[in-house]
């Protein structure tokens, strides 16, 4: 019995370390170019930072923008969104990279880099961290 | 060796000449290595049938050393946007088993025709298998080498041009990829190394649909061959049955205006840490001294964190046809002496094996991972064929 109860304060623990650890991350915010009016599903999400679709509903051409490597934001949206580790995700580009079929999006060091490139950029899409979201941008899906 | 270090020195060149007039004349230089070192071990040796043995080796591993130039490779591909559309890509390789010369793998001018359409003109790889675009990009994939006996055609290049087109129906991914094309490359055909092969109008295309965790896909490619094999014992038997009444026995053992085909049929899921892949391929040369037939792997793996631990179950199963069943036996001494040397040639080029591999990959960088891998080999036909190979291979990325 009382092995019994060392076993669920264990899991109780467990669970409470996890529901910590989740919800201790920030939420991540697509974000596209205030001029966009494309429509944007949630599953459209991933298929467009994996290069699978290249134009927006609208016709216009996509351009990617990534967070650098291991940047805690796009740890979080590869977690998230694209459901793959940050190694998955660089093995994907490596496919395509040296297949010829594609090539991995653009770079950019911070938050502040995303929304400055994505205001300025008609077909972009990007994603920040929920907190900085400003009104120069627009969200599509928050995750 | 010194010209075809100019050559590519030269090639190169010509990459930079052509985006160097244009306003992004930017190259892209990007890699990939692979350090394996392996050693195998057999339990035999083996009989060279003669009553003496021959060194046991196995893809390459000799017994009792441990080699470090087998599988490993090292590339380098830079490429070029030269806007509008159209872009150019080299991509150069060394592998220690050709004592690192480098020789291009991939060569070629790229047009976005459309969002949708991309053509390739140059040389570049025929999409045989699930694995053929990155075959040697070892950090794409779970094992240092995709399985050998699958991935097992003479060539994995081609030089011609190629139409890759991309579609969805709903959430499926659907990419069509149609080769026409040749290989005219020295290349290692049934153990020999055949300096001038012609593989002429090679065609085919591959299917490869995928929605979210699922990928399938199918492809079949057919190639006329003419492959001069120096091998004396198939000159000698070739000789030998134009001698006889039955002299259309002889163009089994040559290699001329043949065709061949091949099918791939594969599926990979990759669903949260599982990850399932399974290829089928069916090799098709009839009227030739080359052995045909299936071969298929099922890999199943699983994630912990950095670490992917996977199992691969394979099987080959591989024959000549019995292309001399309508020679009657008993009839006359001589020619019941080159059907029995031609039934021993037939019997030998049989191949049904079967191997386990256990495997081990960690991603401890950034851009870089370790491998281990152990296969257990076992020859069907032949026990003293058994073997067991142990790598371990540092992949990167650059």
């Amino acid at each position: 019995m009382s092995i019994m109860k060392n076993i669920k304060s264990k899991l109780l623990l467990c669970v409470s370390v996890l529901l910590f650890t989740f919800s201790s991350f920030a939420n991540v915010a697509v974000i596209v170019n205030s001029a966009n009016s494309a429509a944007i599903g949630e599953a459209d999400v991933s298929r467009i930072f994996l290069g699978k679709v290249k134009a927006f509903s609208t016709g216009d051409k996509i351009t990617i923008v990534n967070l650098k490597y291991n940047h805690e934001t796009r740890n979080e949206f590869e977690e998230k969104v694209l459901k793959k580790s940050a190694s998955q995700v660089k093995a994907y580009w490596s496919k395509l990279m040296f297949s010829g079929k594609g090539k991995p999006p653009k770079e950019l060091a911070s938050d502040k880099d995303v929304l400055a490139f994505v205001a300025a950029t008609p077909g972009a899409i990007g994603y920040v961290a929920e907190g900085s979201v400003d009104a120069s941008v627009k969200v599509v899906k928050t995750f | 060796m010194n010209f075809k270090k100019n050559k590519i020195a030269k090639a190169l060149l010509m990459v930079g000449a052509l985006s160097a007039g244009t306003a992004q004349a930017e190259i892209v230089f990007n890699g990939f290595a692979s350090i394996v070192g392996g050693t195998v071990s057999t339990d035999a040796l083996k009989s060279d049938g003669n009553g003496g043995t021959i060194p046991d080796d196995f893809n390459g591993y000799e017994d009792g050393s441990f080699d470090f130039s087998q599988d490993s490779l090292l590339a380098l591909q830079a490429s070029s946007d030269l806007g509008n559309g159209l872009s150019v890509t080299a991509q150069i390789l060394a592998r220690g088993e050709n004592d690192w010369d480098p020789s291009f793998e991939w060569a070629y001018i790229a047009y976005e025709a459309t969002d949708n359409l991309r053509l390739l003109a140059g040389r570049q790889r025929v999409p045989f298998y699930m694995y053929s675009d990155f075959l040697d990009v070892s950090y794409a994939y779970p094992w240092i080498t995709p399985p050998q006996d699958v991935y097992s055609l003479a060539f994995d290049t081609f030089d011609g041009l190629a139409a890759i087109y991309t579609t969805n129906f709903g959430e499926f991914d659907t990419t069509f990829h149609a080769i026409y094309g040749g290989n005219k490359n020295e290349m290692i055909i049934s153990g020999e190394t055949v300096e001038s092969p012609k593989f002429e109008n090679m065609m085919g295309m591959s299917v490869t649909v995928n929605r979210d965790w699922l990928t399938l896909r199918a492809a079949y490619f057919q190639a006329d061959m003419d492959i001069p094999l120096q091998n004396d014992g198939l000159g000698y038997l070739s000789d030998a049955w134009s001698a006889t009444p039955y002299s259309d026995v002889a163009s089994e053992f040559v290699i001329e205006g043949n065709s061949g085909e091949f099918l791939e049929l594969g599926f990979q899921i990759d669903y949260n840490n599982f990850i399932i892949v399974g290829e089928y391929t069916d090799l098709t040369v009839d009227e030739t001294p080359i052995a045909g037939g299936e071969s298929m792997y099922i890999m199943g793996g699983m994630r912990f964190d950095d670490m992917l631990v996977h199992v691969t179950l394979g099987a080959t199963d591989k024959a000549l046809d019995n292309f001399i069943s309508h020679v009657p036996t008993g009839a006359d001494p001589a020619l019941d002496g080159l059907i029995a040397g031609t039934q021993g040639y037939i019997d030998d080029a049989k191949n049904e094996a079967s191997y386990v591999t256990l495997g081990l990959r960690w991603d401890f960088h950034d851009s870089a991972a370790l491998k281990f891998e152990y296969t257990s080999y076992s020859d069907d036909i032949n026990s003293d064929n058994d073997a067991g190979l142990f790598r371990t291979a540092l992949v990167t990325v650059f």
